[in-house]
């Protein structure tokens, strides 16, 4: 190997541009598939990581409708029907429940439950309204089932236990009612026509836009009271050891339960696609960009094997075999590889860093003061693999070439 | 005039094909250890390809070769390549040198496929070079030396390995005749230290200056 290597580096050596701008190409493709691998699943796991903190991992919730279809199709299985609309559920509320917690939170994968009273509201701040989502928690509870105090500006989960006229608002909903501080006092309609004014103690502040721009937090005892549904909850939120069995345990309850019971993969389903589908497109482009720097690669090493051929036939006269031959062209392209992977790494590093203190305001889906990046080596480790990779694809069919190629006919043409 | 007992190479009834062409139609040959044989004959003659299939490069139709007593027509490949690398060294009427090598590169090459360290490959061919009045000049790239300069690096780097079979294709033939006499000399100076030479040349005063002369015509030997 050591004269390959004596070989390969002074025909690498000598055509430092070429080899330059190879090298350059095969960089650029892995310190693309390194930041936009960090960025875009930075953004995912950031989201990700915020749903799972503040979501409940798995809810159960009464049917939104009435089993309509199933009915229908089992009086007239063959008939011509469709079910254009059903009437809304009626009984939005968990029977039962203390039963239903005391049962599932024995199972060990379970690490804690709280219940729910969730109803739609206004809030009214001088002349601003606000529709918003009033979420009816139990302070004492509601801790093992979410890490909802990380989100809160001033750490206040307690006050909605000592004051039940209290409420946490989330930052976007503060921000459109043109509220800055705690401590303001909000009319909050409820949809059974009862009002209460009542003091902001919190701001609820998650960086997920959709839910800091609707959520409320209430004492569940003051919204039961307000909504004359004593005792009532209607979403009991579950908190499991392991995220990614929540799919699992979710539908083993749904055996238990008359209830519908949802994991947050299947209630953020609509945006785990478009990540996936976001995940597709990232790596199309980076393919794309390592697909062209190996056909920089083969076309270097295949127009080298062209233009050498009588230096090929004259190593092989002097004992090089067909194996060497292959090997001296294959080594050229995994070395462009190797640097390319290297000096790729340092761009991606270097760009990370770069992004990484980049202040901006990032206003979307979520909304952060910069570049959210997951910086897992696990993507430097992928760079260095497809580099190699594609090196070997684009190095292999002209050197195989090379291989080939017959000392005396090449001598006799000369 | 040679040596029977120890032939370095012999051919037995060789004969080549080329496209359903018979440029070799039979030939016996045998050349002994310390011999030095100039095959002469006109173009298209098949002396090249005589000499391709003596240096173990090029496989016969028919016929058998045998390098020193074992025959290679079974021998695989990669066997016939450390064959001529330690063995055989060639020298072609073009240089075929590596033109991004210097001087002493070109000549380390064979070397360091046999396995011989760099630091040892490169003391030998400084000695190599300095033999053959290339001193000074090792690290000179091949650009920048003459034609007849070029030759003697291709016969060091054939030397490299010290060959028991020296062959050469017209290795005068792109020569002035200073560069011709002087090739020549070295030729048969290394014949002299009793190393075997086959050379093939189509100019009878390059083919005086060997020991045996041997005369092709369409694809066969004529006369010794």
């Amino acid at each position: 190997m050591r004269y390959i290597l004596f070989i390969v580096s002074k025909l690498l050596l000598e055509r430092k541009r070429q080899t330059i701008v190879s090298i350059a190409g095969v960089a650029i493709g892995v310190c693309a598939l390194i930041v936009m691998s960090s960025l875009m699943f930075g953004f995912q796991k950031y989201f990700i990581n915020q749903v799972i903190d503040l979501e409940p991992h798995i809810s159960i919730k009464p049917k939104e409708y009435g089993d309509e279809k199933k009915i229908a199709r089992m009086i007239d299985p063959d008939g011509l029907w469709d079910v254009m609309g059903s009437k809304p559920k009626e009984k939005d509320k968990i029977i039962g429940w203390r039963e239903l917690i005391n049962r599932i939170e024995r199972r060990d994968d379970v690490m804690g439950l709280a219940p729910h009273l969730v109803v739609k509201g206004i809030i009214k701040y001088g002349i601003k309204e606000k529709p918003v989502t009033i979420i009816g928690i139990d302070p004492d509870l509601e801790p093992k089932a979410s890490v909802i105090e990380r989100f809160l500006e001033y750490k206040r989960l307690s006050s909605l236990k000592t004051n039940r006229d209290t409420l946490i608002i989330g930052r976007l909903v503060a921000k459109d009612l043109g509220i800055k501080d705690v401590g303001k006092k909000v009319l909050v309609m409820f949809p059974t026509g009862s009002t209460r004014i009542l003091k902001i103690e919190d701001f609820f502040n998650s960086g997920i836009t959709n839910i800091d721009n609707s959520r409320v937090y209430m004492n569940m005892r003051a919204v039961q009271g307000l909504m004359d549904r004593t005792d009532e909850v209607n979403e009991i939120a579950i908190k499991v050891k392991d995220v990614n069995q929540a799919e699992r345990i979710a539908s083993e309850l749904q055996k238990t339960t008359e209830y519908h019971v949802e994991s947050w993969q299947r209630a953020y389903i609509n945006f785990l696609q478009i990540f996936k589908i976001q995940n597709t497109i990232t790596y199309l482009i980076v393919l794309s960009i390592l697909t062209v720097s190996a056909f920089g690669i083969f076309n270097i090493i295949m127009m080298t094997v062209l233009e050498k051929k009588r230096d090929i036939a004259i190593l092989m006269a002097m004992g090089y075999t067909r194996k060497d031959v292959l090997s001296l062209f294959l080594t050229q392209g995994m070395i462009v590889g190797l640097c390319g992977a290297l000096l790729g790494s340092l761009m991606g590093y270097g760009l990370q860093e770069y992004l990484s203190s980049v202040k901006l305001e990032v206003e979307g889906l979520i909304r952060t003061k910069g570049f959210m990046l997951d910086r897992s080596f696990s993507y430097y480790i992928y760079g260095f693999f497809f580099s190699m990779f594609f090196s070997f694809l684009a190095s292999f069919y002209p050197s195989y070439r090379a291989s080939k190629l017959d000392p005396v006919e090449i001598f006799r043409s000369a | 005039m040679h040596n029977l007992e120890s032939p370095v190479i012999e051919l037995i009834n060789i004969k080549k094909s080329i496209r359903e062409e018979e440029i070799l139609k039979g030939i016996s040959l045998k050349v002994c250890k310390g011999e030095f044989v100039a095959i002469m004959g006109a173009s298209g003659s098949g002396k090249s390809s005589l000499l391709y299939i003596m240096g173990l490069l090029d496989r016969p139709t028919s016929g058998e070769v045998l390098f020193k007593g074992q025959r290679t027509d079974f021998q695989k490949g990669e066997e016939l390549s450390k064959v001529r690398n330690e063995s055989i060294g060639f020298v072609f009427q073009f240089h075929y040198l590596l033109p991004e090598f210097t001087l002493l590169e070109n000549v380390m090459v064979p070397m360091l496929k046999r396995g011989t360290y760099v630091d040892e490959a490169k003391e030998k061919a400084y000695d190599l070079l300095s033999r053959l009045s290339l001193k000074g000049k090792e690290n000179r790239k091949i650009y920048q030396i003459s034609g007849g300069e070029m030759q003697r690096v291709a016969i060091a780097r054939a030397l490299a390995n010290e060959p028991e079979l020296f062959l050469a294709d017209e290795p005068t033939g792109n020569l002035d005749s200073k560069n011709t006499q002087m090739v020549m000399d070295i030729f048969q100076d290394i014949n002299a230290t009793g190393k075997t030479i086959v050379m093939v040349t189509h100019d009878i005063q390059v083919a005086k200056r060997a020991k045996r002369i041997v005369e092709m015509k369409d694809g066969q030997v004529i006369g010794y």
